[in-house]
């Protein structure tokens, strides 16, 4: 290159130059040509390029929406709800939308693996006869009681299986957990529904009937229970069409997205929960005249006040639009419940229904009804449950452990100690469909097919005013060399011998649904009905399930609801600090959406933050502290401690911080590791009376790091440029 | 110093020199284009002719184009259908990539021919509706082995006959002349 | 020469005759904010997702986000009423005029602004010019690894880098449902089909329809006296009606 032939000349011949070879080599066949391969055997219903419809069941959370997902050419494209299935009558949550970014998730485990060591990432791949063959010496070689299931909160037939196999041969009974279960405090609520109406049930809240709702820390609109359900019960609230718009007031220390909607949001000072349902009751009752109920004898309206921090008037105010609105509901839920008097707090909202005396009506409590093929309420594990379980691990009497629909590594407290306690069991068997926490510290992983590639059925445990079974079938073939789990216990039973063999003699799994599934057809007023059991079974897929046609929600038997003491005390706080600790389940990641980049890239309804962990803290104590957005700080508890940046929430009580639970892993996929952290490591082993665990009861320390974290989100693009990450590049 | 190149090219030499690149050029992008129009390298030599010549209709192997967007390529369990019942699919060479496939239980990799870009969403059923025969794009297929694409299909070539069939429909000229039409 | 009165501009009067042919009715008091018609859009329409280093810059591809604003200060403070905010399908759309490739063109069959991929160049030219804020633009090629691919939409091109895009009304479900109606020799009935993002909305906060039809379930709901436009004062005739919160 000579001298006066600048640079700049060679980069624009240079560029003329690939400019004609990328025209040239893009016409060439090399990028033309595509191949494109037919059936070899097309199914008789399919067309070339028209979409099958097939109806399944949402397996994101223990929901149990019906699902309708359109494919094309054995590919899912896309999921809608399924119109006909009365829990969410077409319609579908974000998560729902997001579970084909599973089905189709680049770090799904693809084969049956053995791992070299625990924790270690460096796995062998099994062919399936070895993989079962491995399940059935499981089986076989240790005693019954020292073989454990751990699985999920659905309550699906994998779960019914489990529990005949364990009814039949003296293992342990399965057990059912998952972190929304305990966000959720449903174990709290059921033993509530128990103390007041005499029966353990999961209550239904009939919102969409109701004309004032007082919400105290139930987060309805999110995760909690049913929230596609709930939600359609909220429009209905709102609906003016046949009656006035009805009212919303939410009580909760941090504004959740479910606060957000409501017309007057209450921020209480934590723990006062009990004492402000019990003062808007007595106060109510005082307008509504007559005795004085048991429930709101000891408790005192101006005490209540300066403790919780609401203005006299506002509680006269509150108590007066209660007493005045013949469709109030109270709902006692999340982070209200998950405190030492938890269970106080949920008597004290419920028993405030008694004042309006909505049991069993339009507008009131029920309790949910049973699912078709189900005889009693099966609550998931409580967190003081999976506390026993750990120290069985611990003490060594648990030798076989099996894992399935749950990451206990994740969604448990760490300081419950399950990863110290694992090291205990002899063998850890996961069949786990992504590479999750608990699979990496698992000796085999076996696993199952995503639930878009299942059989099944799942009972829907709340929500719909008829009992539902929601049916799965798969929509497309499995993608990876998976196996079902049902499938793998059936035949490693019959290896086994013994109990195991006769416990499940069935052929496989479907011939197992089948006969579950058979005695529905001697049934009346079913959404579906055939003479024979292999017709029934087609519309039982076809359709997506079976449920009943009639409302079968059971009124609570409330006689004395308000003729029993309340506790009125205030919740206790383990730790020292200065900062109430509030961890809220993510509305668009929840447990387990980490790993599906859609959902990561969802804005948190109220923060708008994307792809990563943050902590709110209001804006005046920030000031006060010194911290600035995008802040690191460093969260301590009695428990762990953990940094996180700061984002500064308007919507959040000064005293108290909150952190979302969805991110934090250390495994299950690229989209889902290193990402944000896990508030789980901050909670201690505190319980309340019913046994779930007091994830709202501590007191933690905010110390600055000096580190500055930007976080990605919508909002800043609206209107300001300006906060990115750093230098531009 | 561009200026020092371009009295360099004046020489004789020089010209020599242009007319040498410009001449490769132009081979090279004849070449390239040549490429581009032959027919590809099928998994199998299908004859066409062969098949148009027994009567079969086209919509018999190619059922989606009436009923959707696809056309389609037929399974082979539809090939073998007919072609286990003739004596000659054991002997032929041409046949011996099926009877390979279908033993085997591969799919066959074809590769299609006639194709328009990822923007452009087309739909067979339209065009058969509106009484347009295959041979209308495709060619006379009883005249050809393997499927060559008679047709280069560009959007003036598309718009032309979506103007002449409006004629003078206004309506029907708003729709078919619309970008979001075909691109969206 | 030529004044400002001269330009044609001046021809659309505020208030003007609604010309659209599709439209949507949010409501805004019963939306929840839950992100399922976000996530249903990107599913339906083969959205890319960024990361998080392009989102923070703001680069993310929703077609629809849900906005919220906060009003006053703790303890007074109220989120408002959470507003999903899509293409509004003007019927004078801002980002026509001023695309030089006239990739950004109005359709005069089904009365939406199209984004015309092939012709797009990339100026970014209709996203400035944007008064809602909702074109985005590939920055770059975003990697969606195998086997995601998998679960694109055939109906909807896959963009590449360079490209803008926005929210379409589900052109592909309409077309779908013409092509449908007309082999059944009819008309496409009223609430036959809907966009990706009122099928999910758990609230059914979103209403989608035929806007010249009088009696289709959209245009009675636009109806109501509550209902107002965006940015109607600009003059671009959006075809998206909001109620605002209670």
């Amino acid at each position: 290159m000579s001298e006066k032939f600048s640079r700049r000349d060679f980069l624009k011949l240079a560029g003329v130059g690939a400019a004609t070879s990328a025209i040239l080599t893009g016409c060439g066949p090399a990028s033309r040509y595509v191949k494109r391969e037919p059936y070899m055997q097309m199914p008789e219903y399919n067309y070339n390029g028209q979409s099958t419809y097939y109806a399944t069941t949402c397996r994101e959370c223990a929901a149990g929406c019906g699902l309708i997902v359109r494919t094309v050419q054995g590919r899912a494209i896309k999921t809608e709800g399924n119109a006909g299935n009365p829990l969410n009558l077409g319609k579908t949550c974000a998560r729902g939308q997001a579970t084909l970014h599973g089905l189709y998730n680049p770090d799904r485990v693809t084969d049956p693996q053995k791992r070299s060591s625990r924790g270690s990432g460096s796995t062998q791949v099994m062919d399936w006869d070895a993989a079962i063959q491995v399940v059935a010496d499981a089986l076989k070689n240790n005693k019954p009681e020292e073989i454990a299931f751990l699985m999920g909160m659905a309550p699906d037939h994998l779960f019914d299986l489990v529990s005949d196999l364990a009814s039949a041969t003296g293992m342990n009974a399965p057990l059912r957990f998952g972190a929304l279960g305990m966000f959720e405090a449903r174990a709290t609520l059921s033993k509530a529904a128990e103390n007041l109406f005499g029966e353990a049930s999961l209550p239904f809240f009939d919102v969409g009937g109701a004309q004032v709702v007082f919400s105290f820390g139930a987060n309805f609109l999110e995760t909690w229970l049913s929230p596609v359900s709930y939600t359609r019960g909220f429009a209905g609230l709102r609906e003016a069409k046949t009656k006035m718009r009805g009212k919303f007031v939410q009580f909760e220390s941090r504004m959740s997205q479910t606060g957000g909607k409501a017309d007057e949001w209450i921020p209480l000072r934590p723990g006062t929960e009990a004492l402000v349902a019990l003062a808007i009751g007595k106060l109510a009752s005082e307008i509504r005249g007559g005795a004085m109920p048991r429930a709101f004898e000891n408790v005192d309206p101006i005490d209540t006040a300066s403790k919780s921090g609401i203005k006299l008037e506002t509680l006269e105010h509150l108590a007066g639009m209660f007493a005045g609105s013949n469709g109030a509901l109270a709902i006692p839920g999340g982070p209200a419940l998950g405190q030492s008097n938890g269970l106080a707090v949920a008597e004290a909202v419920l028993a405030l229904n008694a004042i309006s005396d909505n049991f069993g009506k339009p507008g009131g409590v029920y309790l949910s009804p049973l699912a078709p093929n189900q005889s009693e309420y099966q609550r998931p594990a409580s967190a003081q449950e999976m506390q026993e379980f750990v120290q069985k691990m611990a003490d060594g009497k648990i030798k076989v452990l099996f894992v399935h629909g749950v990451n206990p590594l994740f969604e448990l407290p760490t300081a419950l100690g399950f990863g110290g306690a694992s090291k205990s069991v002899s063998q850890i068997i996961s069949f786990a469909t992504f590479p999750d926490e608990t699979a990496r510290e698992a000796d085999y992983v076996f696993p199952d097919h995503h639930g878009l590639e299942s059989w099944g059925y799942q009972r829907v445990a709340t929500g719909s005013a008829q009992p539902v079974l929601s049916g799965a079938q798969p929509v497309v073939s499995p993608y990876y060399n998976t196996r079902a789990t049902v499938d793998v216990l059936i035949t490693a039973a019959q290896l086994a011998g013994g109990s195991f063999a006769s416990a499940l003699p069935f052929k496989d799994e479907v011939e197992f649904l089948n006969g579950k599934v058979s005695a529905l057809m001697g049934e009346v007023d079913g959404s579906i009905s055939a003479p024979d059991l292999a017709t029934f079974m087609a519309y039982f897929q076809q359709h997506g399930g079976y449920w009943k046609n009639s409302d079968e929600r059971v009124a609570p038997k409330a006689g004395d609801a308000l003729n029993r003491e309340i506790s009125a005390e205030e919740a206790e706080f383990a730790g020292e600090g200065e900062f109430f600790f509030v961890p809220f389940v993510s509305p668009t990641l929840a447990e387990a959406g980490a790993n599906k980049p859609w959902l990561q890239e969802l804005p948190d309804p109220t923060t708008t933050v994307m792809w990563n962990t943050w902590v709110e803290m209001n804006p005046e104590t920030a000031h006060e502290l010194g911290i600035e957005n995008d802040d690191v700080v460093r969260i301590v508890s009695e428990a762990g401690e953990l940094e996180v940046p700061v984002y500064l929430y308007p919507a959040i009580r000064p005293d108290t911080i909150a952190i979302p639970f969805g991110q934090g892993h250390t495994a299950y996929g690229r989209y889902a590791e290193n990402r944000g952290v896990n508030p789980a490591d901050l909670l201690g082993q505190h319980f309340n009376e019913a046994g779930d665990l007091a994830f709202a009861g501590m007191k933690v320390k905010v110390e600055k790091t000096g580190v500055k974290k930007p976080l990605s989100r919508l909002e800043s693009i609206m209107g300001v440029y300006g906060i990115g990450l750093g230098e531009e590049h | 110093m561009i200026k020092s190149i371009f009295d360099w090219l004046k020489q004789p030499l020089g010209l020599i020199a242009v007319g040498i690149t410009v001449l490769t050029l132009f081979s090279i992008a004849a070449y390239g284009i040549y490429t581009t129009q032959q027919a590809p390298e099928q998994p199998i030599q299908f004859p066409h002719q062969t098949h148009v010549a027994f009567g079969i209709q086209c919509l018999y192997c190619h059922p989606g184009a009436s009923k959707g967007p696809a056309a389609g390529l037929p399974s082979q369990a539809k090939c073998w259908a007919c072609h286990n019942q003739i004596a000659k699919t054991e002997t032929s060479a041409l046949l011996a990539p099926l009877k390979e496939a279908v033993q085997s239980g591969t799919p066959i990799q074809w590769v299609p021919v006639a194709q328009v870009p990822d923007f452009v969403q087309f739909n067979h059923r339209a065009h058969i509706a509106a009484g347009k025969n295959c041979e209308d794009c495709h060619g006379d297929m009883s005249k050809v082995t393997i499927a060559q694409n008679p047709q280069v299909f560009n959007m003036g070539w598309c718009l032309n006959c979506h103007v002449e069939s409006a004629g003078e429909d206004h309506e029907k000229l708003v729709k078919l002349s619309d970008c979001g039409t075909c691109h969206y | 020469m030529v004044t400002l009165s001269d330009l044609k501009i001046s021809e659309v009067k505020l208030g003007e005759e609604q010309t659209g042919k599709w439209g949507m009715v949010i409501d805004q008091d019963i939306c929840t904010g839950c992100q399922a018609c976000v996530a249903a859009c990107a599913m339906e329409n083969n959205i890319t997702f960024v990361g998080e280093e392009d989102s923070g810059y703001g680069r993310s591809m929703h077609w629809i986000r849900i906005e919220r604003f906060w009003e006053g200060e703790y303890p007074e403070v109220k989120m408002t009423a959470n507003q999903p905010m899509l293409c509004q399908q003007c019927g004078h759309a801002t980002c026509e005029p001023v695309c030089p490739a006239f990739a950004t063109v109005h359709s005069q069959a089904e009365q939406l602004n199209l984004q015309v991929y092939n012709r797009c160049v990339g100026t970014r030219y209709c996203a400035n010019n944007c008064p809602y804020q909702v074109r985005s633009f590939n920055w770059r090629d975003y990697q969606r690894p195998e086997p995601l691919p998998n679960q694109f939409n055939p109906d909807v091109t896959v963009r590449r880098m360079g490209v803008m895009e926005k929210c379409t009304f589900c052109i592909q479900r309409i077309h779908k449902a013409q092509d449908k109606a007309k082999s059944e020799g009819r008309e496409v009935a009223d609430g036959e089909f809907t966009t990706a993002c009122a099928q999910a909305c758990p609230a059914n906060a979103i209403t989608f329809g035929r806007v010249d039809d009088p009696e289709s379930m959209v245009s009675q709901l636009a109806k109501r006296s509550h209902g107002v436009k965006h940015l109607e004062e600009l003059g671009t005739l959006p075809n998206v009606t909001y109620f605002k919160g209670g």
